[in-house]
């Protein structure tokens, strides 16, 4: 395998996705009426999300419920860090930065004392996480202003130039850069030491132990990984609104999305994570509002009823999806390198 | 007895009980440096439990298991008290934030900072320290003294419980197989072999992230090794294959090749030629005879008479739990008690 032997950036696929990426503002300058690229933005954030969480489920095999959790955490910290009712106001790169690393910290306050669960009882620990960050964010509302949410936020600068509302085309490129790091960093992981230690985990954790190899440590590392991305994701999200929102957003149907991402993308492959990205939440903050607005401007739809609205059918797609997956491709629609060789 | 020659592994009055069933008693066996030394028996006479005693599969109910005359365990030294102790401290700060965090915000926080004007620093740091030590024995020193002891006894029961756990014996330089094959059958060949290899590689998490050329240029060292190992066993033009395809006496050398990837000091082959046709079983032996001229000291357990017979040392026999028997292949091809007890005539023949 090439990619062993020879250090490159992306894989083939990898950059193939990225790259189609990179054109969808090209639809928006041609084709009159569409607006895609500041939606879009929305997928490449669930795309991080989705990394990160590939990371402990896809690569390590481990179930992880709450994955939103880190996210909402990400977000406050942002908040917390830019917003200007606080005195911290770091701006935008730091407080993306400072809130992965706090994100990385609170996976692994959460995962050293409960890595050592196995299956279904780590699964219901960070399942009951979730739950207890969304909660403390509503409650502590001396420092989360609880359900109001923290804004304004700020959106990210460069020396001399401010990201617009209005312009979302740069804004749109600084997250795809963000994207495409951030797949370089996990792509490293993936050949490396550490990786191939998950991976040995994932398959057969006793045969790993007696390759000398601590179990708990490498999960550790790999929930701490997954936490500081999807924190990252958070803040990116964040940033976007130019609030954190209520902390409900936060809720365990982020971290469902999240994990739908990857199966139907396909577990364990960064590039299947980012199709399972655009098919989902292109399909959810894409396709069916665009849909509902085209059939708007045309007079076709009425409000009396409910299903003239595409936007309503999206968790019925999601289903559909998510059954289909499993009947016909279970290992996703982009094969991870492990599961194409079965 | 082999008194003169250094004893990599020395198993002591081993028993391993498991409820009322005893499956390994009092068994002593010392295996030499440089050497070849076999484990046989019947079925059901305590060999695999044996191995996963030695290499901490399973804690022994008695008696010890000395690796080049030490004990592998994790030893209770200073810097396991120091860590216990730091996790205490870091979880009784911890716990005393937490319980008032509301408090805390608002001393050093909410009460100092007036809207788009210069934070005082220093004065929130102060106010930050005076609020945390300042809430009496409930507000502070219950829930530190609840955290110290919480922190440091967690991290003295995980160190406890890890203290002869698999990956400690490993990394002492003790390699092993197992009865029933357990590679990564989803990783390629030269991703098992290099899994092996982990405990010679020293580079990090930061390091591998961000593609260093420390990192680099140790995946590349790696992988090149791992293929002289692959090709050790025979197997190097199926190296990227995944292992979970390979044939069955392919999947045996494989784990061979993985286990020796550490670079061990000893090797336990667990059956290695079980399952094996006679000519498969020929080129086992020849494999095991060139691991221990390589250096490293093997330890078997084998039915397969032929290959005990024809490259161990030493032979050990137990049965029901119990050893019978220890000594050169020729002393226990005419000990009557291990011709009655397992050998047979026919097999003898």
């Amino acid at each position: 395998m090439a990619a062993l032997q020879r250090f490159s950036l992306f894989s083939r696929g990898q950059l193939v996705v990225l790259g189609l990426l990179a054109m969808v503002p090209l639809v928006d300058l041609f084709v009159p009426g569409v607006q895609l690229a500041a939606p879009m933005r929305n997928v490449i954030v669930f795309a991080i999300l989705a990394l990160g969480l590939n990371i402990v489920v896809g690569w390590t095999g481990l179930l992880h419920l709450g994955i939103a959790a880190f996210m909402a955490i990400g977000a406050y910290a942002f908040g917390i860090l830019t917003c200007e009712i606080y005195p911290f106001q770091v701006g935008f790169w730091w407080g993306v930065i400072l809130a992965g690393a706090i994100g990385a910290f609170a996976g692994w306050l959460l995962g050293a004392p409960t890595l050592r669960l196995r299956g279904d009882y780590l699964a219901i620990v960070t399942l009951g996480f979730g739950e207890i960050v969304q909660d403390a964010l509503k409650n502590l509302e001396v420092i989360t202003k609880g359900t109001q949410g923290i804004n304004p936020l700020p959106a990210p600068t460069f020396p001399g130039f401010v990201m617009s509302a209005e312009h979302p085309f740069p804004w749109f490129y600084l997250y795809l850069g963000i994207l495409a790091v951030i797949v370089f960093l996990c792509r490293n992981l993936e050949f490396s030491r550490l990786g191939r230690q998950l991976f040995a985990v994932r398959e057969d954790e006793l045969a790993a132990r007696c390759m000398a190899i601590s179990p708990d440590k490498a999960k550790l590392k790999a929930f701490a990984f997954g936490a500081a991305l999807a924190a990252v994701a958070g803040a990116l999200s964040a940033s976007l609104l130019s609030s954190t929102g209520e902390p409900s957003n936060y809720d365990f149907q982020i971290s469902i999305l999240a994990l739908c991402i990857v199966i139907v993308g396909g577990i364990g492959s960064i590039t299947g994570v980012l199709v399972g990205a655009i098919v989902m939440v292109g399909l959810n903050n894409v396709v069916l509002p665009q849909a509902t607005q085209a059939l708007q401007r045309h007079g076709i739809d009425s409000t009396a009823n409910v299903l003239s609205s595409p936007d309503n059918y999206k968790y019925m797609l999601f289903g559909l999806a998510l059954v289909l997956m499993m009947r016909y491709r279970p290992d996703g629609i982009v094969f991870s390198r492990k599961a194409a060789r079965k | 007895m082999t008194t003169d020659v250094k004893s990599l592994i020395s198993v002591e009055k081993v028993t391993m009980r498991f409820g009322g069933l005893t499956a390994v008693k009092d068994v002593s066996v010392n295996v030499a440096q440089g050497s070849i030394t076999a484990v046989i028996g019947p079925n059901g006479a305590g060999k695999t439990t044996l191995f996963n005693a030695i290499t901490g599969v399973y804690e022994p109910t008695e008696g010890t298991v000395l690796v080049s005359g030490r004990d592998p365990s994790r030893q209770l030294t200073h810097a396991v008290i120091a860590g216990a102790a730091a996790t205490g401290v870091a979880t009784a700060v911890f716990l005393a934030i937490l319980v008032r965090v509301e408090a805390l915000w608002k001393a050093s926080v909410i009460d100092l900072y007036v809207y788009q004007q210069a934070f005082p620093w220093g004065k929130a740091i102060a106010a930050f320290f005076a609020t945390l030590f300042g809430g009496g024995f409930v507000g502070t020193w219950l829930p530190m003294l609840l955290g110290l002891v919480l922190g440091a006894s967690g991290r003295m029961v995980i160190w406890s419980r890890t203290r002869r756990t698999p990956d400690v014996v490993a990394s002492a330089g003790v390699a092993r197989t197992f009865q029933n094959i357990r590679l990564f059958p989803d990783l390629s060949l030269v991703e098992n072999v290099t899994v092996g290899m982990d405990r010679r590689l020293s580079s990090g998490m930061v390091a591998a992230v961000f593609a260093l050329p420390s990192a680099l240029r140790e995946r590349m060292t790696a992988r090149t090794e791992a293929m002289k190992l692959l090709e050790f066993v025979g197997l190097a033009d199926k190296a990227e294959e995944a292992a979970g395809n390979l044939p069955y006496g392919h999947q045996r050398r494989l784990e061979i090749a993985r286990a020796l990837a550490s670079r061990p000091d000893v090797i336990l082959l667990d059956e290695p030629a079980a399952g094996m046709n006679p000519t498969e079983a020929v080129d086992l032996m020849r494999l095991i005879k060139a691991i221990r001229d390589a250096g490293t000291t093997v330890v078997l357990i084998e039915h397969h008479m032929r290959v005990v017979m024809g490259i161990s040392d030493r032979i050990n026999v137990l049965q029901y739990g119990e050893k019978i028997a220890e000594g050169t292949p020729i002393e226990i091809k005419n000990d009557p008690r291990c011709i009655e007890a397992y050998l047979g005539k026919e097999e003898l023949g």
